[in-house]
This record gives C-alpha cells, structure tokens and sequence, in this order.
C-alpha cells in the first residue's frame, strides 16, 4: 500500500509501515519448546465456541480415521500425463518383468536372467511424450544412496519409439553416433561407435567415460520394432563391464529381427512402419476433439489390424480426456490394409495428436 | 566356533563397522555463514539508474509490509497464512525462503508459529496447527483430495488447493466475521495433508526473461541422455506457453504470482484476483454444497474490492503502483546469489564438485545455465547469463517425493526441478522442506517411478571424496 499514505497519515503510515519483520522476531531463547505436539496439540483445532461460527470449506473433524479412511502412502494417486492402453493383453513395451531374477520384456521378445545379486531398488519412471522409456534400472548394492561409496555399478534397460523420437536418427546406428557426437565435454570417447553381437543379434557399442568421476559408461544399442533399445551399463570398473557384455552375449535372448538399420517388425509381431496412418492409408478420419488439456504432446503407437481397423492403442503420454478423445476418434478411423507379397499383415505405427514438440534440427542429422 | 569362522566374524563385523561410518564420511557443511549474506541485492544495472532503485526499493518495503484487516495497510484475510510476503521469503534476506532465528543470519523463528503470541491472529478463534513450529520451516498445506460426507478422504476426488492456516476471526477490526480453520489434525490423521515451503524469489527477473524458445532448444540438447530423463514442460492453459514459477511450474510470470499470492497467502484482493478466496470446497467446489464466504466476512477492509489497486493520484511510479506491481518489481530486480568459490572445502574442491555434477547426471535437469532474451526492464535482465540450475521442465520425481496435487498441467509427481542457485544459504529442502540436510535431499531423488535414479546410481559410485565435493559445491552455491 503506498498512496493512501496522503496529507495527515503520513505519519501515521511511516510509523506502520515500519513495523519491519525483524521487530516481531523474538530472541532465540523465548522461542516456546520445539516440539509441535508439548506446543500445540492439546489446543488442536479445538472447537471454537461462537457458535455462529462458519466451518468453511472441505473438512472432516476425525483424527482417528479407519483404514479405509487413510490416503495410501508412497502411491501416485494423482496422474497427470501417462500412458495407458486399450486393453490388457497386448504387450507393452513399459511392461518389463523381473520373475525369478529373468528380465523380461515380452513387447520387445528379451529375456535376460541376471546374474547373482542384480536387482532392482526403484521401478522406472513412466515413458515420457518424446517416447523415451526406462525398462528397468538394476543395481547390485542396497544403496543407491550417497554416504555410501556403491561400487557394484548398474544397469539400465531402455527404449527410444523411433515413431516419436525428437532426434534426426532413423534407426540404431544413428541414435548411437548421435549420443556419441554430442556427448558433453567432461566425458571422454573410450570405444567409438563399433558393432558387435549381443545374444546373436548385432547392437553398437559405445564407451565412455568421466575422468573426473571415474566412471565409465557402456552403451550397447539394437532396433526392435521400430525401437532403439539401449543398455546402458555403468562402473567405476570397466572390467566388471565386460564381463557383464560376455554374460549378456551368452545368456540374453533377443528376437531374430533385432538390428542395427532393420528392427522394423514382422514374423509373430506385426510390421511396423513410421508415418503409416497418413496420406492415402487413411480411409477414413474423425478427429478427436480436445477441450482441456491442448498444449502437450500425446504420442499414441497403434495396431493396425487385417481389415485396416485399429486393434490396439497405446498412450505414452496422454492426461485422462485426451486418452478418451482420442480412443473414440482413432475406434473410428479406417485404415488401407497392409499388404507385403499380396499378403495382408497387421501394422504397427504412430501418431502423434496434441501439440508436436519440435524436432531437434535437421543440421544436427548425423549419418552412419 | 572354529578359529577360522572367528576370524570370518571378526573381518565381517570389521566390514559393517566401515559400513556403518562411511556415512560419516560425507556431511552437509550447513547454512554458508562465513561469507556473509550473499544475496537480496538489486541487479547492477538497477542500482546504478535512481529511479530504478527507488523503484526497487519501494517493492522491498512493500514486501516486506504488514497488512492489517483495515486501516493503512488494509485487506488482510478472511483467510490468510501470514500477513506479509516478506516474512516467509526471509532467509537469507528478503526474497529468499523459510527463515530461522538459530541458523544464519539468524532471521528469526518461524512467523507463523508466532501468530499468536504477536496477536496477529485470536487465540480464541485460532490455533497454530501442529506442524506449524517455531524451528520451521514456514508451510502452506493442500489438502490433496476431498473428503466424503462421512469424514474420510475421497481419493476419486482430488483437491490440492491450498488450505489457509488462518482466520482473521476475533480480531478486534475483523467485526462479526466468524470462520474456522481448515480440520489440519484430521486431515493428517487421513495422510491427507502435503506442504509447500516458499521458494526464494532470487534472480527470478532472469527466469522469467527466458525465451521459450530457449527452454525448448535445451530440452531437445539433452534428447537421449545416458540417464533415462525426459522431462516436459508445464504450459499455461490458454496460450500454450512454458509457465515456470512454484515448485510445479505452475504459474507463468511473477506479475501473476504476487497477485496470486497475495490473495491466497494474505487474503488481500487485487486487480488480477479480485474476489476475497474462500478455502476449497468453501466455493463449493468438490460438491460441498457451500456457496463462499459469509456475508459478515467480505469487505472487511470497508473499502470495496480490490482491495489493493493502482493510485490514480500518485506522483510517482512507486506512489502510483500497485503493491502486486511493486512486488513484482522488487523480485525481478533481485539479483541472483552470488556463489563463492572458496567456501566450503576451498576452490578444487568446489571446481571439481561442478564438474562431477554434470558427469554424474545431475545437470541433465538441474541445467547450469540458459540465457535471457532482450530486456526493458533493466539491461543486468537482458541477454545475461542465468546461472539457475535448472531446466524449468517438470520431471517425475517417485513416490517418495510425489505429494498427489496436480497444479496446471504437472501431475502429482512431477516437480519443476528445483532452481539451485542460493542453495548454500538455504536452511529447508524440497517442496514440502522434509529435510534441512543436502545429503537426505538428494538421496531423496530415487524412489518408485523417479527419473532421476540413474542420476542418484551414479552419484553414489562415486568415492566419498567425491561426493563430499559434490556437496562442496552445491553448497558454494
Ligand atoms: C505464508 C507464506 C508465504 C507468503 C506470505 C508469501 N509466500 Fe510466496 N511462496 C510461498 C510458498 C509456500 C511458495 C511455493 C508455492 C508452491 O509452488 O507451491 C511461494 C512461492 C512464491 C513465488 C514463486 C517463486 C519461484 O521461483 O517459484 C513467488 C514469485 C512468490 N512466492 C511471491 C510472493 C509474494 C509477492 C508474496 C506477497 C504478496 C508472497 N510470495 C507471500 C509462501 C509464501
Ligand atoms: C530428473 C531430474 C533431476 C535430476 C537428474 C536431479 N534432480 Fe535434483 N531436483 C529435481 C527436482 C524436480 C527437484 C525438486 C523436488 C521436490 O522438491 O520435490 C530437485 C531438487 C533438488 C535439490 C533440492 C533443492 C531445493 O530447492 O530444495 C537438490 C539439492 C538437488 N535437487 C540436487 C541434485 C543433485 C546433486 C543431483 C544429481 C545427483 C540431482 N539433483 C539430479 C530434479 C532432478
């Protein structure tokens, strides 16, 4: 308040508004005792006693509540954006399993049976709208805190949607000299971009390393449907490292399709093909109308069925009415079958709804 | 026992005991005392124009203003949290966060625990809820759902409003106006309860001087990352720009965040919130059935709504101003803190606490700076480097940090990461202050569904040393 300040309060106005904060404050020794319950709790929302008073707003007056009364604890009640899909039994690529020690992602066809010890503290976060997924994050130590030196290393599954990534890379290779060309300063390169063989099937491997941290980092990269799939090992040994790649090679299971360039489906899981629901492939269109949220990116990865019809929908990131929208617009769409040698095969794609985030720029494209 | 297996024990009992202090190991410094307060400044460029730093000058004394229910300084309440920003934003000057009166600067207790021994608020009408104490920190609280007719928490039924701590009921200028405090102790005994601890307003000019365009450029320069983050931007409902202010994002600019927080902290209307704020559930809101305020507790101040405006008889920018501009004013005229490069644990150790940050993963969110778009405000806002650790995204941050409110488009895990800048003069950590301890607010990163746990592995292969100097450094800050 300033120019009430006028003519005869002037003074009156200084004077108050000079009852700074620091004149209320007490000296530390009259500060009552610190402990809230011996301070406050005998007084505790006591009843007040005017009985025209008001009891606004939302409230409940039971301090012993049942079971059923209590808001659960560590739980995500209260989503925003996340994903979803249209039914329970088509796998998901988030969908991955630890059982009796085994990785296994039945979306991407890996299974992978941990060596003693690996475990995994923290599930992952859910997929964000760049398509981006962790599939599980594994340690060996029951730490994963700082105080405590961990030098059991880790290990991360994880997944780029090629439909949805930001990045000018089309298939694994590139996603990999991609994160090599723009690995930040304080890392150094240890193993350029190579190609090697995990499980039968051919990935990138790419290594590097903190001089400062003493850590080392190893990227093993493959394409599955349509996918980048990454394991990212960390260590301040590189030694345990290779050793984990020579049990991976040996133990982990990949499906047949897995590939540096290729990756693009078929066989037991249906084709996939980027930008497929555009153009002429679309019979016929409804669009979905957004009234809430309108300014996030809602990647969606559908299944195409024989009959052009969409048999399955995935939301990676979509707040609740988005999801709904659009599930009863995409229902609605019709879709020109796909045919390869005069044979009709079910179609994995993506479309992205909502507001697109931008692409990083095409000058940053990096070639094999 | 054979004299083996003895001395098996003996090695394992030796093993746990170097377990057992390694966590001594590493320890947060504490509050930076020993380089004086460093921050609450204005930018250079304001104190070298008069006008300008009388300008800012102006805000400082509004900030730091006690409102009354009438009078000079009128419009406080019906409900309220305190009666003047600045005495939240207090540590380590004014602007900054959460004070205390036995850690420096030694700002004071916790005001709000002092309501009622200042007479603020009637100890007849009010009481300082429990979780309200003298050491701190200073809270808002949410009640995350609604609760049913029968006085359980509805979790079909999200609330997250912010719940007044108190009622101007009993003081002598309130008049007739009789209001109860939100149900705090029910609504913790239901774990239906969060708080918000204040964000320091340091540098804030810069946040918001930072062109979308900017955020969206570093969003896409950290695509692909080695430590499975991918965070989104909170965007303003209609317009569809990167809001970036409060622990969700939740509110665009800082014009709109003193008008907010003028009404909802101190119940003071002004002209962007010009209705006096009934408690959620009050408006009716959740099905509650109510329908606002009470007649007897609206236009308390007697002077019509709103109840702060701007003066068409001023003589100056500053008399002409309205408190909310003059607020604005005053933060985006602070500059940032200044980091020192010496304490604690000397420059390598901070130099390489900086560089470890990075490797580790914590710069993926924690962004260590972006540059401002052209300024006329003031030239120190344009085109300048801010220094403010973060990528203003919103990230997933688990279960153990989620608080189940969802504010614009941020759900009720996700969290702006968290500015760093001033984090050495900061007593209070994390959106809800859980913790007055660096160490436990960092290890608070990993939980179920957090992006930041392949951060926090990383953080914890490094040696001790190492992580001391992490620590070293953030505490330069
Ligand atoms: C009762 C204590 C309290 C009072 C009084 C108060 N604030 Fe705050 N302030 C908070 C809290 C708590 C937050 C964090 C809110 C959130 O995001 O949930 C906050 C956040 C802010 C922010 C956001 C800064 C950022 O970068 O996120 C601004 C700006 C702000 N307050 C300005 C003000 C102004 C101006 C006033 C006076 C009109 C004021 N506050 C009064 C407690 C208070
Ligand atoms: C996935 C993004 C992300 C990563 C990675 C991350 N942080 Fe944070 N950080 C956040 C968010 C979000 C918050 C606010 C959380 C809250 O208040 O609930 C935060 C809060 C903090 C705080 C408390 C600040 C305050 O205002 O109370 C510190 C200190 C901190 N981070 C340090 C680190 C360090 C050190 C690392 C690396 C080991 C790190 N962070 C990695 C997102 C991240």
């Amino acid at each position: 308040m300033k120019s009430r300040c006028s003519g005869s309060l002037i003074a009156i106005c200084v004077l108050a508004s000079f009852t700074a904060w620091g004149q209320r404050i007490q000296p530390a020794q009259d500060i009552p005792s610190q402990n809230p319950r011996a301070q406050n709790a005998p007084a505790q929302n006591a009843p007040v006693q005017s009985g025209s008073s008001v009891n606004g707003g939302d409230f409940s007056t039971i301090t012993e509540p049942t079971s059923e009364g209590i808001v659960p604890k560590d739980t995500i009640i209260v989503k925003g954006a996340w994903s979803s899909a249209s039914d329970s039994t088509t796998s998901l690529p988030e969908a991955a399993s630890l059982t009796n020690n085994v990785f296994t992602d039945e979306y991407f066809g890996i299974t992978y049976p941990l060596p003693s010890g690996w475990f995994q503290k923290f599930t992952p976060p859910p997929p964000s709208d760049s398509g981006r997924y962790v599939l599980a994050q594994l340690g060996r130590s029951g730490s994963f805190q700082l105080g405590q030196s961990d030098s059991s290393g880790s290990i991360m599954f994880a997944a780029q949607d090629m439909f949805f990534t930001p990045l000018p890379a089309a298939n694994a290779r590139q996603f990999v000299s991609y994160s090599r060309n723009h690995l930040p300063d304080y890392y150094q390169v240890e193993l350029k971009p190579t190609q090697t063989t995990v499980g039968g099937q051919p990935f990138m491997f790419f290594a590097y390393w903190s001089p400062d941290a003493e850590l080392h980092w190893y990227v093993l990269a493959t394409q599955i449907r349509c996918h980048t799939v990454e394991i990212v090992l960390m260590n301040r040994d590189p030694k345990a490292m290779e050793e984990l790649v020579r049990d991976m090679s040996n133990k982990m299971k990949l499906p047949a399709e897995a590939s540096l360039t290729g990756g693009t489906g078929g066989g037991s899981v249906p084709v996939c093909i980027k930008d497929y629901a555009a153009g002429e492939n679309v019979l016929e269109r409804v669009e979905p109308v957004l009234t809430q949220q309108r300014h996030n990116a809602i990647p969606v990865r559908i299944i195409i069925d024989k009959q052009g019809q969409v048999r399955h929908m995935h939301f990676l990131s979509a707040y609740p009415e988005q999801q709904k929208v659009i599930s009863d617009a995409l229902k609605q769409w019709k879709f020109r079958p796909y045919e390869r040698n005069g044979q009709r095969l079910e179609v994995e794609t993506g479309i992205m709804f909502g507001a697109a985030p931008p692409a990083v720029l095409a000058t940053d494209r990096t070639t094999d | 026992m054979t004299r083996r297996n003895i001395r098996i024990l003996t090695l394992t009992i030796a093993t746990l005991f170097l377990a057992g202090t390694a966590f001594a190991q590493i320890n947060d410094p504490g509050v930076r005392s020993t380089t004086g307060v460093n921050a609450g400044q204005p930018l250079a460029s304001v104190s070298a124009n008069p006008a300008d730093l009388a300008f800012f000058n102006a805000g400082l004394g509004q900030f730091n203003e006690q409102q009354t229910v009438t009078g000079d300084n009128p419009g406080l309440g019906p409900r309220f949290n305190l009666d003047g920003c600045g005495g939240c934003h207090s540590q380590p000057a004014p602007g900054g966060t959460s004070p205390s009166a036995n850690i420096f600067p030694n700002v004071g207790p916790n005001p709000q625990s002092q309501a009622i021994a200042n007479g603020l608020v009637s100890s007849s009408t009010n009481t300082i809820p429990s979780f309200v104490t003298a050491t701190g920190p200073v809270r808002e609280a949410r009640f995350p759902f609604f609760f049913n007719a029968n006085g359980t928490a509805n979790v079909n039924n999200p609330n997250g409003g912010v719940e007044d701590l108190f009622t101007v009921s009993g003081r002598a200028d309130a008049g007739t106006c009789s209001l109860t405090q939100p149900g705090f102790a029910a609504a913790q005994a239901a774990n239906n309860l969060i708080f918000r601890i204040p964000t320091p307003v340091f540098g804030s000019g810069l946040m918001s001087n930072i062109d979308d365009s900017t955020l969206l450029k570093n969003q896409a320069a950290q695509a692909g990352n080695a430590f499975g983050v991918a965070g989104a931007f909170n965007r303003n409902g209609n317009d569809g720009t990167i809001s970036r202010f409060g622990w969700k994002a939740q509110n665009k600019s800082l014009l709109l965040f003193a008008g907010e927080a003028y009404n909802v902290e101190m119940g003071i209307t002004n002209e962007i919130f010009m209705q006096d704020r009934p408690l959620p559930g009050e408006d009716g809101a959740g099905g509650t059935g109510q329908t606002g305020l009470p007649a007897n507790c609206l236009n308390l101040a007697k002077i019509g709504y709103p109840e702060d405006i701007t003066h068409s008889n001023g003589t100056d920018a500053s008399s002409s101003a309205s408190d909310i501009t003059l607020f604005k004013v005053f933060m985006e005229d602070l500059a940032p803190p200044t980091p020192s490069t010496t304490v604690p644990g000397g420059s390598t150790s901070i130099s390489r606490g900086r560089t470890l940050f990075s490797s580790v993963g914590c710069a993926v969110c924690h962004t260590p700076s972006l540059t401002t778009q052209p300024s006329h405000l003031t030239a120190g806002l344009g085109n300048a480097t801010a220094n403010l650790f973060s990528d203003l995204e919103v990230h997933h941050m688990g279960t153990g940090l989620a608080d189940n409110v969802s504010q614009g488009g941020a759900g009720g895990d996700q969290f702006r990461t968290a500015p760093l800048w001033g984090l050495g003069q900061r007593i209070f950590f994390l959106h809800d202050g859980r913790t007055n301890n660096l160490v436990t607010a960092i290890n608070a990163h990993g939980s179920n569904g957090s992006e930041a746990n392949a951060s926090l592995n990383a953080a914890a292969a490094l040696s001790l040393t190492d992580q001391q100097n992490l620590i070293n450094f953030l505490r330069s800050l």
